[in-house]
This record gives structure tokens, C-alpha cells and sequence, in this order.
């Protein structure tokens, strides 16, 4: 079954007089527990893509549908609901709220709800598993830019989410540190069976059991 | 959620300062402000609790010293329908005292304080007609005379008739000393006007209003300030009982158009009424000010939340409604409210203190709980509203467009 499936997306920018389209009816499926890959020039529209599929940005014409829920239909405060719950999210940087600690950003999501002390207990969990567990306390700009993804994968991971996408996640980062960094991604996902989608410009990440879906000028190539 | 709303406040600790005493300044003032409109009020309660009867005058004066009436009436007063006592008085301001003008003393003085309270205690000359106040039952003065062991001396009496005598304030006795330095005392002399005066005796109110009297026979005083034989400032009426008065003055209102008839409790409610007028004034000029902080906080938030965008992106793609990105956002901005709300009533408690050392008599300021209270309400509801503009604008970017922003 499919978690992940779009029908025909456009998406189109007003960009002075004139309406700029950026996808051109982009229909792909993409099954529970699968690691795909997303690759293709800058500008082509992945990012605009991974946008929709987080519910982050409502598509111009189309269907995208998470999990059997159509994305199209919720409100906003569904949508809301549904990226803190279902969707785990990570940047190429500045995934972080320079004002909280590690521990604490990796509950971003539930601090307006309040912080159950079970989640607390995730949360600690989550950042040993990344190799964190001795930096709870420490903010972003104590820790590189490696150590900043880890926590933002643990973020996206804590609560256990449908989907987890990253775009170019690696992207800032130096090829060892890269590799450790998507290495972690990796195995987290393998264990909790997450579906992984990944944007990136690197195609060395990509394994033979991996989906590749390359998008060209807003076409998926077939 | 609230420590976090804390937290970044601080992580601009000079802006968010600067906005926290744009805001202060005005708690500061309005408390300030109300505390001294209250120390006034209480100035004026504290003279009228001494005043029990009725005070006739010329229509449109505002004080005795201005007031001249017609000599007869006091005959006709008596006549009316529970009248118990009336007592003649001539008021004028009073010539130097000890060759010292009040112009004179206040460009001696350099704080524009001194200035206010030397005119605050500028001399007045009251005569009156001795054998008629001392059969009142709340002649002021006489019940403010310092009695013996202290060294108050005697009240007026009817031997002092036309003579050279005068009871002082103990207030006056001070101000006003021998050549030696030392206060002045009964049985040594003061010189009013161009005349020698024996003081006989000394009082004290403790109103600041009542201790700037010179007390004297009306004969003396109308002599001293060159009046007519008989002219005659105001009378002193007392019913047989107090609860009269209001339709005592109604009577003589109607009867003599001429005449104004001030109860005190009149003249409490209309220093009410001006001091409410001035509370109107001072609350604009203090709401400016509001205006001002809020703009500040305003300011502050706004730059607050521009340079937030990405981060406020990775809340809204982490799943925070744009409700809570408002809350957020109003939450600081209450945060800063609150703590320029103390910081200002604070400021302002210890304003108070320091000028009430300095003004050691006469007017408290007085910072009730309840101004200080109205104070911080005002400043929280102050950092609120001006908050809600940046929030609402915070609130408003859709997670993409906030990941997307380029700062
Ligand atoms: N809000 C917007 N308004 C107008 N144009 C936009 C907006 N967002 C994206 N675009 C345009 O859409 C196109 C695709 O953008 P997108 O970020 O999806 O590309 P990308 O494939 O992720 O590129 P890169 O590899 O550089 O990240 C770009 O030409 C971009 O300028
Ligand atoms: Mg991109």
C-alpha cells in the first residue's frame, strides 16, 4: 500500500503579472517503509514537491494524498495537527530554534501542548541514538552543523512519524560528516520503518533497493 | 512554552531593555502622578476635618483674602432660623513679615520645589472679631493653639482688642526666626508690614493650607492693611447642627445673589472637582506617553518577529498552529509589559519616597496599592495590545513562506 501518493500536482507562483508554473501534473506513489529519493537540477521543483507532501504548502491543481488522507481536503488546523503528528521534517540548516536546548528542540513540536513525561523520556532516548546524549542541555550555536542535523533528526523522528522528509540534509555539510549524518538517517529509519523521502544533489546515498524519482523543468522523468 | 516566550526576550537583551523603560517611564508617571493628586486630595481633607461651619463670601472668589461683604449681614445672618453662632472676618494677604516679601523669598530660592511650597506658604492675615470666635464651637485656631507646658502661650483674647498682637504658627515661628537663629516664642515680636506685633501665642494644624494664617484682632488687621473700619471679608457660620448647613446655604443663596455659601465639604467637592479636571490633563499627557512605550514595544516586536521568519518557519513546519505562534508572540510582548510595569511602579514607589523626603511636610505623595495596581494593569494591557499587531503579522506567513524567507 502506498503512503505517499500525489495525482497530477501543479503548482504555480504569481511572479509579477505573470503566473510562473512550477510542477506540471506530477503523479508518483511511493510505498510504506520505502527510502526514495528525489534528484534533479537546482530550480527543477523539489523542494516545491517535498513542500506539498509535508503539508507545509497547498498544491495549485491536484491530490496529495498521506497515509489515505487527502491533504487537499483538510483545513488548516488539521494540517497543523497533521505535521506535528505524521510528519518529520528536516532542512538543509537553520532547523533550529537558536533560543532552545537540544533536549528542548527536539520537543518543539509539543511545547505549546505541554511535554508528557514520557516524551521527555523519547526525547532523551532519541538524542543517545543520534550520539547526543551528552549534549541535551547545549544550544545550537555551541554545536557544528553535523551535531545540528543529528538533532534535527531526532526532532523529525521522536514522535514516531508516517513519513520523514529531508531536503538536502547533507547539503552544508562535509563529505565525512555528511555520510555519518545520513548513516544515522539510515538506520533510524530501517528501525522504526519510517517512509523516508529525500532530496539531495547526492547521488552516492542512493542504495540499489532505494526509489529514484528524477524531476526535470516540474516532470518527473519516467 | 512560557519559558521559552521568557527566553527570547533575552536574546536581545539591550532592545528588549530600551522598550521595557519606554514603557516604564510612563508607569512611572501615572503612578507618580496619581500619588500626588492623591497627597493633594488628602492635603485639603485633612484642612476640611478642622472646618465644621459655613463660610460666607463674595460670589466668584476663590478664597477669603479676595472676599468683601456687605458689614451688615452678619445681623441679618444671626436673625435666620437655626443659626447658633456668626463670626466676622477680615482676610487679606499679608504685607512682608520680618521685611521679608514672598517675591523676595521665592527668587532667593533656587529649586523650582522651594518655589512651589514658599508660594504654598505665603503669609495671610486673618482678623477677627475676638469675642465672636471664641464663643464658636470649631474655631480652628483656637483648637490648634500649642497649649502650656509647650510653649504655646495664650489664644487671642478680648484684652487684645485693637492691640499689636498676633498668634503665629509654630510653622512661622520657625520660618520666621529671631536674629539668633532660634524659633520665635511667645512674648517676643514679629514685624508685619511696617508694624511691631507681640506674639502671644502659637498653633498648629498641620494643614498646609490652615498654617499660613497670622491671627490677629479684625480691628488690628483692618487698621495694619488700611480698610475700612468695618470692612469685612467673610463670616463663619455654625448651625445648631451640622446636618443644616446645606440648607442654610441653600436660604442664603437665594437670598442674597451676592453671597456665595461654602459648606466645606463645597469646597472639598469642588478642589475635587479641579483636581479631577487636572487628573484629566495629567492622564492625557501620561496616555501620550503610553502611545509612545507601545509604539516602542511595537517597534521592538515587529523587529523581533523579522528576524525570527525561518525560525518561526521551522515551529509552523514542526506542526505549531498559527494560534500558538500568536500566543507566542503576545506572550512576550505581556512578558515585557509586566516587567516595565514593575520596574515603573517600582521606579515610582521609590520617586515617592525620595520626594516625600525632601517635601517634609504638608504633601504626601502617596502610592495607594490601588494606583500601583492600576499602574501595572495598564502597562500589562499596554504590552499586550501593542504586541498583537506584530503577532498577528507573525501568524499570518504560511510555514513555507516563513521557511522560504530570505532575511
Ligand atoms: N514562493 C515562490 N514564489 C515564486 N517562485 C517560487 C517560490 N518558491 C519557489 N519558487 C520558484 O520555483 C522554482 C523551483 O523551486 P524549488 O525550490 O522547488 O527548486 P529546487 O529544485 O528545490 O532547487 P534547489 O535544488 O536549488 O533547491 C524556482 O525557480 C523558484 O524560484
Ligand atoms: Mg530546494
Amino acid at each position: 500500500m502506498s503512503m505517499i501518493e500525489t495525482r497530477d500536482v501543479t503548482k504555480s507562483y504569481r511572479s509579477g503579472e505573470g503566473v510562473m508554473e512550477i510542477l506540471h501534473g506530477v503523479s508518483l506513489s511511493i510505498p510504506a517503509g520505502q527510502c526514495a529519493f528525489i534528484v534533479g537540477p537546482s530550480g527543477s521543483g523539489k523542494s516545491t514537491l517535498l513542500h506539498l507532501i509535508g503539508a507545509m504548502d497547498q498544491p495549485t491543481k491536484g491530490q496529495v494524498v498521506i497515509d489515505g488522507q487527502d491533504l487537499t481536503k483538510m483545513t488548516e488546523p488539521e494540517k497543523d495537527l497533521f505535521r506535528r503528528d505524521k510528519i518529520g521534517i528536516i532542512f538543509q540548516a537553520f532547523n533550529l530554534v537558536g533560543n532552545l536546548t537540544a533536549f528542548e528542540n527536539v520537543l518543539v513540536p509539543f511545547l505549546p501542548v505541554g511535554i508528557t513525561p514520557e516524551l521527555r523520556e523519547r526525547a532523551k532516548a532519541m538524542l543517545t541514538k543520534v550520539g547526543l546524549g551528552h549534549r541535551l542541555t547545549h544550544r545550537p550555536i555551541q554545536m557544528s552543523g553535523g551535531e545540528q542535523q543529528r538533532v534535527a533528526i531526532a526532532r523529525a523522528l521522536v514522535k514516531n512519524p508516517q513519513v520523514v522528509l529531508a531536503d538536502e540534509p547533507t547539503g552544508q555539510l562535509d563529505t565525512r560528516t555528511g555520510e555519518d549524518v545520513f548513516r544515522i538517517l539510515r538506520e533510524l529509519q530501517r528501525e522504526l520503518g519510517t517512509t523516508l523521502v529525500v532530496v539531495t544533489h547526492d547521488r552516492r546515498f542512493i542504495q540499489p533497493q532505494d526509489m529514484l524519482l528524477e524531476i526535470e523543468d516540474g516532470l518527473l522523468k519516467k | 512554552m512560557y519559558r521559552f516566550a521568557w527566553r527570547n526576550l533575552f536574546s536581545r537583551p539591550i532592545r528588549s531593555g530600551l522598550a521595557l523603560i519606554g514603557l516604564s517611564i510612563p508607569v512611572f508617571g501615572v503612578v507618580g502622578l496619581m500619588s500626588l493628586s492623591n497627597g493633594l486630595r488628602g492635603l485639603v481633607g485633612d484642612t476640611v476635618k478642622q472646618v465644621q461651619g459655613v463660610m460666607l463670601l463674595r460670589t466668584n472668589t476663590p478664597s477669603p483674602v479676595f472676599s468683601d461683604i456687605d458689614p451688615k449681614l452678619s445681623d441679618e445672618i444671626r436673625k435666620l432660623p437655626g443659626v447658633k453662632n456668626v463670626a466676622s472676618e477680615f482676610w487679606r494677604v499679608a504685607p512682608p513679615v520680618d521685611n521679608t516679601s514672598m517675591v523676595l523669598r521665592s527668587l532667593a530660592s533656587g529649586s523650582t520645589e522651594k518655589r512651589l511650597s514658599n508660594f504654598l506658604d505665603s503669609p495671610v492675615v486673618l482678623g477677627m472679631n475676638i469675642s465672636e470666635h471664641n464663643r464658636l464651637d470649631s474655631a480652628v485656631y483656637q483648637r490648634a493653639l500649642i497649649k502650656p507646658p509647650s510653649i504655646g502661650g495664650r489664644f487671642l483674647e478680648e484684652s487684645d482688642r485693637g492691640q499689636n498682637r498676633v498668634v503665629l504658627s509654630k510653622k512661622f515661628s520657625i520660618q520666621y526666626p529671631n536674629l539668633d537663629g532660634s524659633p520665635k516664642r511667645p512674648g517676643e515680636k514679629i514685624k508685619i508690614g511696617t508694624e511691631d506685633f507681640e506674639i502671644v501665642g502659637l498653633y498648629e494644624t498641620k494643614s498646609l493650607l490652615l498654617d499660613v494664617v497670622l491671627v490677629m484682632d479684625i480691628v488690628t488687621a483692618r487698621r495694619l492693611l488700611k480698610a475700612p473700619l468695618d470692612a469685612t471679608s467673610a463670616l463663619y457660620v455654625e448651625m445648631n447642627s451640622a446636618r443644616e448647613n446645606e440648607r442654610f446655604s441653600k436660604t442664603v443663596e437665594d437670598r442674597w445673589s451676592e453671597i456665595d455659601s461654602r459648606g466645606m465639604n463645597e469646597i472639598e467637592a469642588s478642589f475635587g472637582d479641579i483636581m479631577g479636571q487636572i487628573d484629566v490633563l495629567l492622564l492625557m499627557a501620561v496616555g501620550l506617553a503610553f502611545g509612545v512605550g507601545a509604539i516602542g514595544i511595537v517597534n521592538t516586536m515587529i523587529m523581533s518577529i523579522m528576524e525570527r521568519v525561518p525560525e518561526i518557519g521551522v515551529l509552523r513546519t514542526n506542526g505549531w498552529s498559527s494560534r500558538q505562534i500568536l500566543s507566542l508572540i503576545t506572550l512576550e510582548s505581556l512578558y515585557l509589559g509586566t516587567v516595565s510595569g514593575i520596574f515603573g511602579c517600582s521606579l515610582a514607589i521609590i520617586g515617592c519616597w525620595v520626594a516625600n523626603f525632601y517635601l517634609k511636610d504638608g504633601i504626601r505623595l502617596i502610592p495607594t496599592p490601588t494606583i500601583l495596581i492600576e499602574g501595572l494593569v495598564l502597562s500589562i494591557l499596554t504590552g499586550m495590545l501593542a504586541g498583537m499587531y506584530p503577532a498577528w503579522r507573525a501568524s499570518r506567513w504560511s510555514p513555507m513562506e516563513a521557511i522560504r524567507y530570505d532575511p
